[in-house]
């Protein structure tokens, strides 16, 4: 400890040697002036009024009047976002007017890159600017899920669940393991899901090496910044934001399942087509099959006739220490269980702003409450949260200020895309079957023969009182000075803290084939917490007014610690939510806890050069030291370069009208990636638990005696992933500034990827350490294309295309392949060399055996027979056999892209935006359980019973219904499963009504907007299951086990006040 | 602002840089959190905690691998692979076990590629215990002998089930190491003179008791390569160990080798580790493992929808089995040549809610009972077996339950595990080698190169467990025998062929869903003949034999996993015919 206390002491000490040692400029005075817009002589709130070449800045308070200190000689640029810039000389005026003309060129905006920020028109990497008045245009909790589609080169996925975390890929897959982007808030690793979106005042996307290197290690994933807004000199401002609304979940019978007749139908199609006793617990003896009135009464099954009043008062299905005794009824149509789960749920969020400042200090205070029920009942995300943003000018040179974050949030949810979620019970749980039996007792496969699903509804009821919630803050305190003229020195030290809580109570069941044989508790709590300090020095200076110069040279600390523990009990007497606590159980007294720990030392550099506003260079390096990796290879450096050529500067270009601005820009350079190794990888350990190394070697049946295994090989020699990245791009503003365009082609390949080594199992159960083989190359074109209309005084409108491409490759990877995408049926996903990185995988059905004769002449296959799967034969061997799979899909969109529209006319707005993913496949494993009889007792449907091979029925798809599973239907990973996933879906539409400001004055308002929304009206797809946005790991994704859909209806009205 | 400030300034940041640079050094110096290095295990008590970690895998399951798929207790592919059960259940739950049982295994069925896992850790857990005893310092010579027999009889066992299943194995000594990088092991070498070294050193190393009954002692070592020897057709080898097993043998709790007066008492968890208990995966329940030092593996294997355990209805004894306890009237003796010429009665095809009378008539071996559940018969204490009612699938699994492995309904929370949502992880031993196994080896020896009045001896003692104590016999609720059950003993066998079918029968009986058939009926070299012959009896009640057959000379190994021959870098070769 010691050590860190040093470290901290110091660089303490730095900080405030930096401070200390400050001083005046040169002699001064006051200036004063007021900003307007030149259309309309209103004042501009918020513009900044800057001393040309020193930090000195001010800004326009609410009547857009301004005083800035200035030199005599001194130059004043105004700045403020839609709005051209403009630059004028002091000399010896003391009082401005400043008539700002409208722009929609955003070359001038001043965009936060990595620990600085840079205009737009210099920057020479590649930064995606997110519009964050759009992004708001989708209604969800997380600003990462609003991410997609807003930023050419970003991909993201989230299913439908409230809360549920987004895969965000920047340019493609990279890596089998973490590929989060690094987000930086307000210049703190942190964390998008959980920002209030109405707190965001800007968003990068940092995605090439010009632009990210500065983040080094921790780079290779690309980079998010977000910048959170500040307060603004001038009269305060209090606004109000909010919207509610209600979502809608699919309508219909959205799995196509059977009724309870088409079940009894199906079952005895399959008994005949098998050759097999037609003999079912529920449907009798007999040609036909019999609905019973009744699917349980007691121990008998598939009961017809009234219940005797003997055995309506043995009902019991609350006391277990006598014999359960259930009575449930026949539901002849069929459950849709689906709609009994899913049902309509109510959104809405609140904030609450106030802000204000003087030209020495400003705040910013937020408070928001965001409530998402979701349509699958149980589901909920509920969030309260606050920021805190101050600033202080303690001196003209000096600012100091802090950015603070607080939430609690409570988001029960359910394990996502798996078989025995509610969602997945939905097809799985016979229709036959109702909610309830006839004492309002739950209903379930108790009954025999319907296979062993369990009552969806019963499962998410007993989660209802279930609570965990979490506490978190972020944020961070800085502290800036100016000094010796061209100098910037700053210190910002912040972090976050989390801590969770929750505990849930397992119920016993009665109502299900197979049933929790106890109750039980589990409780578990935990906390995180994370430092980051980091200190800069800045130089900028222009030399002969053409040259101008930025420098930056900064250290960074980074310590992450965390620790957990929780518990459970069995046994509990009653089920009474007052007795559960861990220590009131009566047996299986478990407990555990972890601890984990990292840490980060940086020194990073970074020069910008630019001669004449024409020739850009720029060039980066940093150095991370890595407590993850072993003394040996504990530090790695990632430098990049970058240039960029304004080419409408150029003298030949001036006569070319109708380009506005023209820049080609390039980068190369080099970033890491530090997430995919664990923090052990380099030592070998040993360890044991009572279920993995414990063993009873006294016999005593109910004790064993502790034993260890090695749990991890360790590797010191696993060093650093490098990241090489190649970008180069062009940037674009034409006919009058009424087009931006960006075009951006990229190249990544990595050197020493880290990945999990491969071994055969001779070399024991150990975990193998991540080792530095391995490469997955990404290509790919990221394009953006705005045009701005303006056709009439009163008509405005923006049409904005965002579009992303990539193409992953894997060129080398330990073993060779990997296999991911698990299943009841083996894995359906293929990591090898020389293909895509989650390339479907398996046998290719190239049609059904139509006869005997069709079987004798086909390959030999196993379990061939009129009415199954004819696979290809991959190596023409005559026999099909695993040597004859191979890739039959590709879950990697060919592009995707986002269409934004927004229009004004007069008071009015008008937005839409559409996203569409095009040319991914996905596997919809949903049939695996539907479309196939014998996989498991649950409904199936409509498919299977009516369009089912048949000696009469050939001209299908849908193989033969029979009680066999076959290496010919149901028992491998086959091609059937595959559709089409491409989709286009409107993801928002919103019209909204500003009040016209003269006639709100009286109230005290200053401007007040309502608006109507509906979001995901349509999904244009040929998809057959709920929703083609799958989410997945990175190693396998696309395939549908059971998904939220992430495409629900949602119609919110809303409203804007500001007073 | 002056030059000399400036300078002060420019040193300050200078020195600062350095002195955070300087400290950075230890700040990243972070040690794993939870978890213990070589050198705190290299001693005594460490090496100790490795071996019984080594001892852990016994069951197939905390490691490596998967659950049933590699469960100690081989139900797959001694059980289900050979005509002793079905895979039962559902027809398409645990799919991948359909190909093993229709002998249309490929070599990417994931079942295998567990197997393999869990076995090779449990040979490196050994190696484990050898490596860190070569740095140990505070261990003496002679409980270094102990310990490494213990390990090198463990890593024989582990290398025996992969001979087994595979037969063309890698073998993997304590020198194979990631860090060595000779990890890629060939299996072109017969892995039998190794094994047969390991068990030789803990025949000679180990003491004839223990103190703990879990441990390995040297008559468990002599079982082992007696059972070594038999799979390498070395009867005249395996003969003298057997015969001093048999006659000198004691558990590791100094038991006098014997068989128990209860047949069910091997099956019994209030019963384990009795004097016919040779050597025993032991099973643990409410011990905070969760459930996995409980029988984990078999956690399948118990009637469904109300039985005991609650799932998941495999394993199912299949009507070939049943036939097969079906004995001649008046001699009590098994019907060598007719067993499977009638079905013996049964309730398939038959509702739970329709009528049904079990057959107490036709005389039965009363181990039929032992073995099987059948309808109208009580289930352990569990009242009559209900039939179809706690059966998943009828038409798929036939009528019949696993009984072996099941637990009393009077030990449900006390020895089963209460942490586990089905009550079906028991604190059952599995026994890999109990003392009727070796008698019946013995006679199998004695048939081949002894005496064959020896091996009527031998499977008359097997034989006279049951017959001289009908008292254990599966009674009704009035308390009369639950069926006409009858067992008779061997005058003689005629010659060496009727012997050989006599202890082979013998075994079938004894040993029916304990894992072994499958195995045993490749050590015959007559695979392919029983298991045809009982395909083609079954495949008009089981239809998913219907395309079923097994192929000579490719079926009696299973493939080796697709994906281990990928990870070696060639070093695997498949096996013949896959």
């Amino acid at each position: 400890m010691p050590t860190k206390i040093n470290l901290l002491v110091r660089s303490y000490l730095l900080a405030l040697f930096l401070v200390f040692f400050s001083f005046n400029v040169l002699a001064q005075n006051v200036i004063t002036g007021k900003v307007t817009n030149k259309a309309n002589g209103q004042p501009i709130v918020g513009a900044t009024i800057q001393v040309k070449g020193t930090t000195t800045v001010s800004l326009t308070n609410n009547e857009g009047v301004f005083s800035i200190n200035a030199g005599l000689k001194a130059v004043l640029t105004v700045s403020v976002v839609g709005f051209e810039a403009v630059e004028q000389a002091v000399a010896g005026k003391s009082e401005f007017i400043f008539a700002l003309t409208e722009t929609t060129s955003q070359l001038n905006e001043i965009l936060v890159t990595g620990y600085s920020s840079q205009r737009k028109k210099d920057i020479t990497g590649s930064v995606s600017v997110v519009n964050v008045k759009d992004l708001k245009a989708v209604p969800a909790g997380s600003p990462a899920q609003m991410l997609q589609g807003r930023a050419s080169g970003l991909n993201v996925v989230t299913s439908g669940q409230p809360g549920s975390g987004s895969n965000i890929r920047i340019r493609g897959i990279t890596s089998f393991g973490n590929v989060d982007p690094l987000v930086i808030v307000d210049g703190v690793q942190g964390s998008l899901t959980n920002l209030n979106v109405s707190d965001i005042e800007s968003i990068q996307v940092l995605k090439d090496a010009g632009a990210a290197s500065i983040y080094g290690v921790r780079g290779s994933n690309g980079v998010i910044v977000v910048t959170t807004k500040k307060g603004k000199s001038g009269r305060a401002s209090v606004t109000y934001d909010a919207y509610i609304g209600t979502q809608r979940p699919a309508s219909g019978n959205p799995f196509n399942l059977l009724g309870t007749q088409g079940m009894a139908d199906l079952t005895w199609l399959a008994f005949k087509n098998s050759g097999q006793t037609l003999t079912h617990p529920q449907y009798g003896s007999g040609a036909s099959p019999v609905i019973p009135d009744y699917i349980l009464n007691g121990p008998n099954s598939g009961v017809s006739g009234a219940i005797s009043a003997a055995d309506l008062a043995k009902y019991n299905v609350t006391d277990f220490s006598k014999s359960i005794y259930q009575i449930t009824a026949a539901n002849k149509t069929g459950t849709d269980w689906f709609h009994q789960i899913f049902q309509p749920a109510a959104i809405q969020s609140h904030t609450i702003t106030a802000s204000g400042g003087n030209d020495k200090n400003t705040y910013l205070f937020s408070m928001n409450y965001f409530n998402q029920q979701g349509t699958l009942m149980g589901t909920y995300l509920k969030r309260y949260s606050a920021r805190i943003n101050t600033t202080f000018n303690i001196k003209n040179n000096i600012r100091v200020g802090e950015n603070l974050y607080i939430y609690n949030r409570t988001n029960p949810q359910i394990g996502n895309q798996s078989e025995g979620n509610a969602i997945s019970m939905t097809y799985r749980e016979q229709p036959i079957i109702p909610v309830f039996d006839i004492n309002g007792g739950f209903a379930g496969t108790a009954a025999k023969g319907l296979g062993n699903a369990q009552n969806p509804v019963a499962n998410q009821m007993r989660t209802f009182e279930n609570k965990g919630n979490s506490w978190n803050i972020e944020g961070n305190i800085f502290a800036e000075v100016d000094f010796l003229k061209h100098f910037t020195a700053r210190t910002a030290f912040g972090g976050t803290m989390g801590n969770f809580y929750n505990y849930n109570f397992g119920f016993r069941t009665y109502e299900n084939a197979e049933n929790n044989g106890s109750n039980s508790f589990n409780e578990n709590a935990g906390y995180d917490r994370q430092w980051t300090w980091t200190n800069t020095v800045k130089y900028s200076n222009v030399f002969a007014g053409k040259h101008a110069v930025t420098a930056l040279a900064g250290v960074e600390a980074l310590e992450a610690y965390g620790r957990g523990v929780g518990g459970s009990t069995l046994g509990y007497f009653t089920d009474n939510p007052n007795f559960r606590t861990l220590s009131t159980g009566s047996s299986g007294f478990t407990n555990y806890s972890y601890a984990y720990q990292n840490s980060l030392y940086s020194l990073f550099g970074k020069v910008d050069y630019a001669f004449n506003d024409k020739y850009l260079f720029s060039a980066t390096v940093r150095r991370d030291g890595s407590s993850r990796f072993g003394a040996d290879k504990r530090y790695g450096i990632f430098p990049s370069f970058a240039a960029g050529w304004r080419i409408s500067r150029e003298n030949f270009m001036k006569d070319v009208k109708w380009i506005d601005d023209l820049k080609l820009r390039g980068s190369w350079g080099k970033l890491g990636n530090q997430t995919n190794v664990d923090p052990s990888n380099a030592f070998s350990q040993f360890g044991g638990s009572p279920g993995t190394s414990f063993y009873d070697i006294n016999g005593t049946s109910t004790s064993s005696v502790q034993g260890f295994r090695a749990t991890r090989i360790g590797n010191p020699k696993t060093g650093w992933e490098e990241d090489i990245l190649t970008n180069f791009g062009i940037d674009a503003q034409l006919f009058n500034n009424k087009i931006d365009l960006s075009v951006e082609y990229y190249q990544k390949k990595i050197n020493g990827l880290l990945f999990p080594d491969q071994a055969p199992a001779t070399v024991g159960g150990a975990a193998l350490p991540n080792v530095n083989i391995g490469d997955i190359q990404n290509k790919g074109v990221d394009a953006s294309v705005t045009y701005h209309g303006a056709p009439t005084k009163d008509l405005k409108y923006d049409v904005g295309v965002i579009f992303t491409t990539y193409k992953s490759n894997i060129t080398n990877i330990p073993g060779d392949y990997f296999d991911a995408g698990g299943s009841r049926i083996g894995t359906f996903v293929r990591n090898q060399v020389g293909h895509p990185i989650g390339s479907f995988f398996g046998y290719e059905v190239v049609g059904l055996f139509q006869d005997a004769a069709d079987v004798s002449k086909s390959p030999v296959q196993d379990g061939a027979k009129p009415g199954r799967f004819k696979y290809k034969d991959g190596n023409g061997d005559g026999k099909i056999s695993s040597a004859d799979r191979g890739y039959f899909g590709n879950p990697n969109p060919k592009y995707t892209l986002g269409l934004n529209l927004d229009i004004s006319y007069k008071n009015f707005d008008f937005s839409t935006f559409l996203y569409g993913s095009i040319g991914n496949d996905v596997i919809n494993y949903v049939r695996y359980w539907t479309d196939f009889y014998p996989s498991f007792q649950g409904v199936k449907s409509l498919d299977a019973l009516n369009k089912s091979w048949l000696p009469t029925r050939t001209n299908t798809t849908v193989p033969i219904a029979e009680n066999n599973a076959s290496f010919s239907t149901n028992q491998v990973p086959n091609s059937y499963y595959k559709e089409n996933g491409s989709y286009l879906r409107m993801k928002s539409l919103i019209v909204g009504y500003t009040m016209p400001a003269n006639q709100l004055k009286r109230w005290g308002i200053e401007k007040l907007r309502v608006y109507v929304q509906a979001a995901n009206l349509f999904t244009i797809t040929k998809y057959t299951g709920l929703d083609p946005e799958l989410s997945g790991s990175n190693a396998a994704f696309g395939i549908d086990y059971g998904n939220y859909p992430n495409n629900q209806k949602n119609f919110n009205v809303g409203v804007n006040v500001t007073f | 602002m002056t030059h000399s400030k400036f300078k002060i300034i420019l040193l300050g940041v200078t020195t600062s840089v350095v002195l955070f640079y300087a400290c950075s050094k230890n700040f990243l110096e972070k040690n794993p959190l939870g978890s213990l290095d070589q050198n705190t295990l290299a001693n005594k008590a460490g090496v100790e905690g490795v071996l019984i970690g080594a001892y852990s895998l016994l069951d197939g399951y905390g490691g490596a691998g998967g659950g049933w798929q590699s469960a100690g207790s081989n139900w797959v592919y001694g059980g289900v692979a050979s005509d002793d059960a079905y895979k039962g259940s559902d027809p398409g739950d645990q799919a991948d076990i359909v190909p093993i049982e229709t002998y249309s295994p490929t070599a990417t069925n994931g079942f295998f590629n567990q197997k393999w896992r869990a076995v090779y850790d449990g040979v490196q857990r050994c190696n484990d215990v050898l490596r860190l005893m070569a740095v140990a310092t505070d261990i003496s010579a002679a409980d270094k002998k102990i310990i490494e027999a213990q390990a090198r009889y463990l890593r024989a066992h582990y290398h025996m089930e992969a001979k087994k299943m595979w037969n063309n194995i890698p073998y993997v000594d304590e020198t194979i190491t990631y860090a060595a990088g000779n990890f890629n092991v060939p299996n072109t070498t017969d892995a039998w003179p190794k094994i047969n070294a390991d068990l030789d050193f803990a025949i000679a190393n180990l003491p004839a008791t223990q103190t703990a009954v879990g441990r390995v002692n040297s008559w468990a070592a002599k079982s082992l390569k007696a059972k070594a020897l038999m799979f390498q057709k070395n009867f005249s080898g395996a003969l003298p160990i057997l015969k001093d097993v048999i006659a000198n043998g004691v558990t590791a709790g100094n038991k006098k080798y014997a068989l128990a007066a209860n047949f069910f008492d091997n099956f019994n968890a209030e019963t384990k580790n009795s004097s016919e208990a040779v050597f025993s995966v032991q099973q643990s329940v409410n011990d905070n493992s969760n459930g996995s030092n409980g029988g984990w593996g078999d956690v399948l294997n118990f009637p469904y929808n109300g039985g005991p355990g609650g799932c998941c209805g495999f394993y199912q004894p299949s009507i070939s089995l049943a036939n097969s306890f079906q004995v001649d009237a008046v001699t009590g003796l098994p019907l060598l040549d007719t067993w499977n010429a009638t079905d013996f009665k049964s309730d398939d095809g038959i509702n739970s809610s329709a009528a049904f009378t079990p057959d107490v008539t036709t005389p039965v071996d009363p181990r039929l009972d032992f073995t099987l559940g059948r309808r109208g018969i009580p289930y352990l204490d569990w009242g009559n077996h209900p039939g179809s009612d706690w059966v998943r699938d009828q038409n798929n699994g036939g009528p019949y339950a696993p009984k072996k492995a099941v637990y009393f309904k009077r030990q449900t929370g006390a020895l089963t595990d209460k942490s586990f949502w089905t009550s079906g992880v028991t604190a059952n031993n599995y026994t890999l080698i109990r003392f009727a196994d070796v008698l019946l080896w013995a006679a199998e020896c004695e048939v081949e190169v002894g005496s064959l009045s020896n091996a009527v001896d031998l499977v008359n003692q097997v034989r006279s467990r049951v017959k001289n104590n009908p008292s254990t016999w599966v009674k009704d609720a009035g308390g009369a025998n639950a069926a006409n059950y009858q067992v008779g003993l061997y005058t003689a066998f005629a010659d060496q062929a009727t012997g050989r079918k006599a202890v082979r029968f013998e075994r079938k009986l004894e040993l029916a869903m304990e894992g072994h058939r499958f195995f045993d009926l490749v050590r015959y070299g007559i695979a392919d003949v029983e298991l045809n012959a009982h395909i083609a009896k079954e495949k008009a009640k089981r239809t998913f034999f219907t395309s079923a057959s097994f192929t000579k000379g490719k079926n009696e190994y299973f493939p080796i996993p697709q994906s281990q021959i990928d990870l070696s870098k060639g070093a695997l070769k498949q096996n013949s015919g896959f």
